[in-house]
């Protein structure tokens, strides 16, 4: 063992790190960024749940909940009608509805019965725990004037049911997340290598079209990709069983042009870094602000307001929002929100195409 | 194509990359199944100038004519094989694999057979290339840049890592290849294998410096060996 042997080795990676300014600014700045990004979303003082309030009793009891409601910190409730409330509740705009039925208050001032019906969007777990917390801290105001009152909430689930879960939940988001995550890492290294062992340089001087040559690629990596989607989506449903009450076909289908999409963001990046190294270094970058930032942990409506205008730039959050409305809610292509995923996936597709082309032959002259 | 008399005809290029300038003003013609030799130090600017002929560096200035066309065209690089200094191979693919793809890129496998007997690697063909020795490796890249029967062959260093013996039965080929037409232009700064060119263009700072023949530049710097006439004439011109 030789002390100045070992040095040799220690400085040596300290000189190549003084060169490698990407790397060096990736090490000290990229856990901040992520950090920030972090704290700014879990506190960043972001919406909280929206709720409707049908108060339907003829008592005075019912106006109590709904006041205590609305001035709740951990929802945003307001008073709707029942036609109202389902309407929104189907559109997404609510994440659940609690109903006072007409004879609420003489059911718990003679039965001791408190029985409201709460009726959950069912989507996003978070937010049905949200909303049942609120609605059942709001009658405990209440249970302090009637006196030892039974509170029997009647829940119904537009989509999911008691059962759904947090992996059903992020189930749905994973299946595309996987295989856009993997896609893209496996084509911006093997690029890379194609232009680090020089065969690149030698495509370049054949007759190849840089559109063949993006094409070609496309095409293998696809073909890889969509035996991986496959292989994942049949693990998720049969053997993890997560919920799904959509189409199969659909699900393929978006899990698919996410893969083409990897695909060609992997080809475009791998024109910005040097060797694969630098490629991996694109994960914090790329990869992981868009999984904080694309609803697959912290729903988009939830998050802070200039986080939510960044959240509906990134494709991944469509592609994730995309996933959920087929797998939960058994959207097809007839529904106008999946129109809009799928479109937008469909454009981030063609985008990175183009741009992976164009910055190929940029590269070369 | 074939009706062009020069295969090559570069006109006053100039390439900087930054502030380097890589190619001064050079021009240059090459004949018809000419073997041209590009002589000249490390950094001389002779793989620039190769690859201006390949549409892969475009001049500043002057104009790149290859087999009649000006550059960059796409359809003329199907006549033109391009041999790069590293040996650019997918090392996880075989010898006869690799010959094979750059064969099918010009659409041309029927010639996968030829090109490896043509480098001694037909025995060899279902190795790894990642197995193979350095100079087979390089055998293996040049058996890649000639698969289509290129009318213009462009070698950047090819013999390097070769041994001897197969060096002297390579440029046997060559001249056999170049007196059925095929035009090839070789840059090294190997002594012993310039003089087996026709002509020779000396290249230093981005500047050709002579180009002529073997035993007019030996007469002209006065010297017999062609090693002493290079470092003569180099020092002879203003850098």
């Amino acid at each position: 063992m030789s002390a100045s042997r070992v040095q040799a080795i220690t400085q040596r990676l300290f000189h190549q790190f003084r060169r490698d300014r990407r790397t060096l600014a990736l090490l000290f700045g990229a856990p901040l960024i992520i950090l920030g990004l972090l704290g700014y979303l879990l506190r960043g003082g972001g919406d909280v749940p929206k709720m409707g309030v049908v108060n339907l009793d003829g008592g005075p009891l019912g106006s109590i909940v709904a006041s205590t409601l609305e001035n709740s910190k951990t929802v945003s409730a307001s008073s709707m009608s029942q036609a109202d409330a389902e309407s929104r509740l189907r559109s997404g705009d609510i994440a659940g509805y609690v109903l006072l039925p007409s004879d609420f208050s003489v059911q718990a001032q003679q039965h001791r019965i408190i029985a409201p019906e709460v009726h959950l969007e069912g989507s996003q777990p978070g937010l049905s725990q949200s909303i049942l917390q609120s609605v059942s801290q709001s009658f405990v105001a209440l249970a302090g004037q009637a006196g030892g009152v039974q509170f029997t909430p009647r829940i119904t689930f537009l989509y999911g049911g008691p059962s759904f879960d947090t992996l059903d939940y992020f189930g749905a988001a994973f299946i595309g997340l996987v295989v856009f995550f993997l896609v893209f890492v496996i084509t911006a290294v093997a690029f890379l290598r194609e232009r680090g062992q020089g065969t690149l340089e030698r495509l370049m001087a054949s007759p190849l079209r840089r559109a063949e040559i993006v094409l070609g690629y496309m095409l293998g990596f696809t073909v890889l990709a969509l035996v991986q989607s496959a292989e994942v989506l049949a693990f998720s449903l049969v053997v993890l069983h997560v919920h799904n009450v959509g189409n199969v076909a659909l699900i393929f289908l978006l899990e698919a042009l996410m893969a083409i999409a990897a695909v060609n963001l992997g080809i475009f990046l791998s024109m910005f870094a040097r060797t694969e190294f630098q490629a991996v270094q694109f994960i914090p970058l790329v990869i992981v602000p868009q999984v904080l930032l694309a609803g697959i942990i912290f729903p988009v409506s939830t998050e802070p307001g200039p986080l939510q205008v960044l959240s509906h730039v990134l494709p991944l959050t469509y592609a994730v929002e995309g996933l959920r409305n087929i797998m939960i809610k058994g959207a097809d292509l007839g529904w106008s929100s999946l129109q809009l995923d799928v479109g937008v996936v469909l454009g981030f597709c063609a985008l990175v195409i183009l741009a992976g082309a164009t910055t190929l032959r940029r590269r070369v002259a | 194509m074939a009706t062009e008399t020069y295969a090559v005809d570069i006109d006053g290029v100039v390439k900087r990359f930054g502030s380097q300038s890589a190619l001064d003003g050079v021009s240059l013609r090459i004949r018809r199944g000419e073997v041209y030799g590009l002589l000249g130090p490390n950094g001389a600017g002779k793989t620039t100038l190769i690859r201006s002929l390949v549409g892969l560096v475009a001049p500043e200035k002057g104009t790149v004519t290859v087999l009649g066309r000006h550059m960059p065209q796409l359809e003329v690089l199907a006549h033109v094989g391009y041999m790069t200094q590293q040996a650019a191979l997918y090392p996880d693919l075989s010898a006869e694999e690799n010959v094979h793809f750059f064969g099918a890129i010009y659409g041309r496998v029927d010639g996968v057979r030829e090109a490896l007997e043509f480098v001694d690697l037909w025995d060899r063909r279902k190795s790894v290339v990642s197995t193979l020795s350095g100079g087979m490796r390089t055998r293996c890249s040049l058996a890649c840049a000639l698969v289509h029967k290129p009318e213009l062959l462009l070698l950047d260093e090819p013999t390097v890592g070769v041994d001897p013996q197969l060096r002297v039965q390579l440029w046997d080929r060559f001249r056999k290849m170049a007196a059925g037409g095929t035009s090839i232009v070789v840059s090294s700064h190997v002594m012993d294998e310039a003089e087996r060119c026709d002509r020779l263009g000396l290249i230093r700072f981005g500047k050709l410096l002579a180009e002529e023949t073997v035993a007019e530049i030996k007469a002209k710097a006065g010297v017999d060996r062609l090693e002493d006439a290079f470092l003569k004439l180099s020092e002879a011109s203003p850098a």
